[in-house]
This record gives structure tokens, sequence and C-alpha cells, in this order.
């Protein structure tokens, strides 16, 4: 949805003003231990796909963010709950989200990937996955023995110490997974599922009292994906472009 | 007419607006068109080219990587790339990534000299062509909605010309029909209101087509045939005021009207002027003897006999009862004498005739003054005195006043 300039700057000066006289700056919700999307480099700064993405998008609604790192089973609840005002962490736009926060448009489809010994199908060993994705709902639902850890680098762990014996990601994880030199040696064959439940579109999530930034989001996603700054954030860390 | 013109031109007007406007919406469709769906389609389609170079590269690297782990990881990338929902949505890149995957996952497990080279070289040109497609076909589908956009404003530009040549045909019509129905009309009244006189006929008017104009036409008739009968009224009111009704002379005072206006043009110019004044002899006699109808009949035949010999420059009026005054400009006294003589002449050759056709013998006694020089009211009254010594000296005669004093020359 377009909104004229002048109810987007109207909405900008109402958000922006009441009861201070600083310029806000957006709380956004970040991961840190997911890369390439959202981790933090070895100079200790926050760094990946989505935060990048995410300054980007905050350049071009012309305000400042800070980006707080969270947890993937937080996110949803929090953003909910105000304590963000975004949320950049890719997540796959199902009804129950919808429900409860603001989804942005899509930025990019994503589908999933299971990790395994050669010859082990999907869900008939114990699977590893990240608590609050789509992947550890869809593992549960379908009744896989699942273990559900906070952050992707419990999920290796867990792996190599052979606590889980497959894992369940999303894509863009996933490749930086394959290319793990930890998780090289163990050999796992990978399967890509396209179930919907595990793929689709990937968007924002955004505070549900806040519809009008919901709307310049969207207006600074088409913005970033027209001028190429997302595709030079693509290549920086994606081996493919994201679409 | 007007306002039938006026209709039609308003209904194409607003008709070619309203086409113009569909035009209009039509552009800014294709507009909202190029920068909402075409430029982002563009833009997706580029990268979707690009994801096939990185399949093509990838596949590259599964048949050439010295290693099994460089080749397991590129076969990876490979499938991950051929299972994304973006390379599923055209059936050509579906087809064709399907087949480099499948391709490419037989060949993984054999040894980089066993693999047939041109078999994957026929593949990967098919990439590069297709990747080749999907970047211009963004141009392409661009190019086709701004041929429609050009089309349009084409349309447009011509719907312009169009609704002005329309208005200049209004304008020019609307100036023929005002010219022709309002103004010339306008002017021929004009014409006509400006030379209206009682006297004169009607100038002919041409019955306008306009209601108005003709009902002001109309009116101009009616207006003149009111002024002819108020022309006609006040001829006969002037005629009723200045003519004496028994005789057809100018009465008293219409006559000392005349008389002053002769006076002053024969003291302006220095021109002899002579005035008289005449008196019918015995004429209460003749109303005792016969009755006023013959004495009237009397009165008239003597008027008649006067402007019958007078000359046309001569004035003459009923002065009151049986008296008759006289004005001669340009008149010597002598001349004046002569001109008695010659109506005494006719009056005694042709005598009133009475109702039994028997002639009744009338004569006539005058006093003359000559008015050169002088004011009316004192010639007259000279004149008046020259009249009572022509009675006193027996009547039927013409008495001259003399110049300087009240006495008079007795004229035979």
């Amino acid at each position: 949805m377009n909104f004229p300039r002048w109810v987007v700057a109207l909405a900008l000066l109402v958000y922006l003003l009441p009861g201070q006289a600083a310029e806000k700056v957006l709380r956004v919700a970040v991961l840190n231990h997911s890369p390439p999307m959202s981790y933090t480099d070895e100079a200790g700064r926050l760094t990946g796909f989505n935060v990048e993405v995410m300054y980007a998008l905050c350049e071009a609604m012309g305000v400042k963010c800070e980006p707080v790192p969270v947890t993937l089973e937080r996110v949803v609840d929090a953003v909910a709950a105000g304590e963000f005002d975004f949320a950049a962490v890719s997540l796959l736009s199902t009804p129950e989200r919808r429900a409860r926060v603001l989804m942005s448009k899509p930025y990019y489809r994503s589908i999933s990937v299971w990790f395994a010994r050669p010859g082990i199908a999907p869900g008939e060993v114990s699977t590893g996955v990240v608590r609050g994705g789509v992947q550890a709902r869809y593992a549960q639902a379908h009744g896989w023995k699942t273990t559900q850890f906070e952050r992707r680098d419990e999920i290796i762990t867990a792996l190599l110490s052979g606590t889980v014996e497959a894992a369940l990601l999303p894509m863009a994880t996933a490749v930086a997974l394959r290319q793990d030199p930890l998780i090289r040696p163990l050999g796992l064959a990978s399967t890509l599922l396209r179930d919907p439940q595990l793929a689709g579109d990937v968007c924002l999530s955004v505070n549900p009292r806040t519809p009008e930034l919901h709307a310049r989001l969207n207006d600074a996603i088409d913005r970033i994906k027209r001028d190429g700054r997302f595709d030079r954030i693509n290549s920086r860390f994606i081996p493919f472009r994201l679409q | 007419m007007l306002a039938v013109l006026g209709s039609v031109f308003a209904l194409v007007a607003v008709s070619l607006v309203l086409l113009l406007a569909v035009d209009q919406r039509l552009v800014t469709d294709v507009v909202a068109r190029l920068h909402d769906e075409m430029v982002p389609w563009t833009l997706e389609r580029q990268r979707l080219a690009r994801n096939l170079e990185e399949l093509r590269l990838g596949g590259q690297r599964v048949l050439t990587a010295p290693d099994v782990t460089a080749r397991d990881d590129a076969l990876f990338l490979v499938r991950v790339l051929a299972a994304h929902p973006s390379m599923g949505e055209d059936p050509r890149t579906a087809a064709l990534a399907a087949e480099v995957e499948s391709f490419l996952a037989q060949r993984s497990t054999t040894s980089p000299g066993a693999v047939d080279i041109k078999a994957w070289e026929a593949i990967s040109a098919r990439l590069r062509l297709l990747a080749d497609d999907l970047s211009v076909e963004g141009g392409q589908r661009v190019s086709t909605e701004l041929d429609r956009m050009t089309e349009a404003v084409e349309q447009t530009r011509y719907k312009l010309v169009l609704n002005l040549v329309l208005v200049g045909v209004f304008l020019a019509s609307a100036l023929f029909i005002l010219r022709h129905y309002l103004i010339q009309p306008l002017q021929r009244i004009h014409r006509v209101l400006s030379s209206l006189d009682a006297r004169e006929p009607l100038p002919d008017m041409s019955s306008a087509p306009m209601a108005e104009i003709h009902a002001v036409e109309e009116a101009i008739v009616r207006f003149h045939a009111t002024l002819r009968e108020n022309e006609d009224v006040r001829l006969k009111l002037e005629c009723l005021a200045t003519t004496d009704s028994l005789t057809g002379l100018p009465n008293r005072r219409h006559f000392l009207g005349q008389a002053a206006e002769e006076m002053a043009r024969a003291l302006r110019y220095g021109r002899p002027i002579t005035v008289g004044i005449a008196d019918l002899d015995h004429f209460k006699q003749v109303n005792d003897r016969f009755g006023h109808a013959v004495g009237d009949h009397v009165l008239q035949s003597f008027a008649n006999l006067v402007a019958e010999t007078l000359r046309q420059t001569d004035r003459v009026g009923r002065y009151g009862g049986e008296e008759f005054a006289f004005i001669f400009p340009e008149t010597t006294p002598a001349e004046a004498l002569r001109l008695i003589g010659r109506l005494r002449q006719r009056l005694a050759e042709t005598p009133p005739r009475l109702p039994d056709g028997s002639a009744l013998p009338v004569t006539v006694s005058f006093g003359l003054a000559d008015a050169t020089g002088r004011d009316l009211e004192g010639s007259l009254a000279q004149a008046d005195i020259a009249l009572y010594q022509a009675k006193g000296s027996g009547r039927d005669r013409c008495v001259l006043a003399s110049p300087d004093s009240s006495t008079a020359v007795p004229q035979p």
C-alpha cells in the first residue's frame, strides 16, 4: 500500500515528536547467532544480511535504528508486545504470526533443508531445530523426535556430540552450516523440503500498533530492491540472489 | 439556434474530454504498472538470470572441482538453487534447473575425467541463453508498456487537436450566427430607427428569424403607425388652430405671425412691403336681408376669389367679421394698389351667387399702408385708418395711407 508523501511525512512527524525533543531511535530486534543472516563477526560487530538490510531500510526511511539481539523464540512475542518497533529477522509469513504482528511485504522466499547422514529420511532420527522457528513447529506437528535450541551454533555442538543426528534449518542458514568446517567431517547429506509449511514468503515483523511504520517499511523495501542496495548486501552474504 | 448549437458542442466537447480522460487514465495506469509491477518484475527477472548463471557456475564446479568436498558443496548449492520457488515459477527455468540438477547429481559420483563435457557444454549454453532471455524480458515488457503509453499519448494529442478544431468551429459558427441573426438585424433596426419619420413610409424590414428581434421589428411598425396617427392629429390640430373654419384662410393670430415674419425679412433685407385691410361693404345688410347662410357664402366666395387672385407670396387672413388683412412682400404701395385693383375688378366680374343662382353684387373697401421700414402694428393701424377713410369716402374703393401722417390718399 502506497501512502501519499504528505501522509508519510505527517506520520513521521507524529511518530517522532510526541513526548520527546530528541530524534527517536527505532528499536529493532535482530538475531546474533544465525550466519549469514545475522551474527556477530570477529570484531564483535553485529552484521549479516538481515542486519545490513535493516540499516539500509532505516537509511531509506531517514531514521536511526538500534539493533537489539534477541532469540528467535522471543521475536514475535516481543514485537507483538511493542518491545521493538520491528524485527529484522527472517520470518515465514504464517497465519499465526500475521494474527499477532504486522508482516511486511515479502523481501525474499525461502525453503527448508534437512541435514542427516546419507540414507536417513527426514523425521527418522532425533532432529535439532531452533526454538520459535517454523521448522520446530513443523517437526513437532509431524511427530518428529526433536530437540529445540535457542541458537543455531548449539545445533552444531549437538550434531558434533551426537545429541541430535539431524537438523532442520531454513535455506540461508543451511547454506552457511553446510560450509561450516566443523560440520564437514560429519558428511551429512541434505534434503531440500518445499512443503508449504516450511517454505514461502519471508517477511519482517512490525509492531502491530504502528501501521504507519509498516507502510514506510514496505516502501523502504521497495526502494532498496530498486536502487541496488538490496542486491549489493545480497552479494556480500549469500552466494546467489535472494528473491 | 444558439442553444441547440451550444448543447451539441457541449455534448461533443464533454465526450472528447471524457475520451481524453480515458487516455490519461490509461497513461496513468501504464505508469503505475511500470512503477509497481514492471520494474520490480524486471529486477526479479535479472536476479533469476543471475541465479541461472550461479547455477551454471555451480555446475561447472561440480564437474571440475578437484576434491569431493568442493563438488558436494557445489552440488548442494545447485540443488538449493534448483529447488528455490523462484526457479519453479517459470516453466523454462524449472525444467532446465531440474535437468541440470539431475545431470550433475548423476555425474557427481563419477571422476571428473569420465564426465561428458560436451553434454555439459550444451546444457551450459542453454543456461546462458535462458539467462540472456530472462535479462531482456523485463526490458521487452517495459517496451511494450511504453509503446502502449506512446500510443495513448498520440491518441490524446489527436483528440486534443480535434477538440481545439471543434472549439474553433464552434466559435466561428457562434460568431456567424451572432452576426447573421443578431448583430445585422440590430444594425438594420438602428438604421430604421435613425431615419424613422412619421411623414415618410416605413423602410422595408425583412422579418428576422429570432423571435426577440422580430418582436422589436413589430414594435417598430406599431410605433411608426402611432407616430403617423399622432402626426395626422397634430396637423389637424394645427390646422384648426391656424385656419378660419369658414373661409379656410389663416385666422387673425396665424396671419399676424406670418406677417411678422415677412416684416422681419423685409426689414432685414431692406425690401419694400405693403400691408392692407379690407372690409366687405354693407355686409350687415346682406346678413339681414338674405340671412347668415348667404352672408357666410359671400365671405367664402370673397375668400376664394382672394386666394385665386393674389400671388403665392402674398398673405391674407380673416382679420375679424367681414374684415380681411393682407400683406404684400417685395411690393411697393403702387404695385399693391394694382393688385387690389385687379381683385376688385374680378369681384365685380364674378359676384357671389345666391341660392337661386342670381348674382349678388358685393363691393369691398381697402386701406393700404406702406410698411417698408416700419413695424407691423403701426402699419396695420395706418391701413385701418386708410380703410376708414375709404369707408367714409363712399366705400368700394382703396385708400393708401400717406407715409408721414394719419391722412390717406383715396384711390378710385
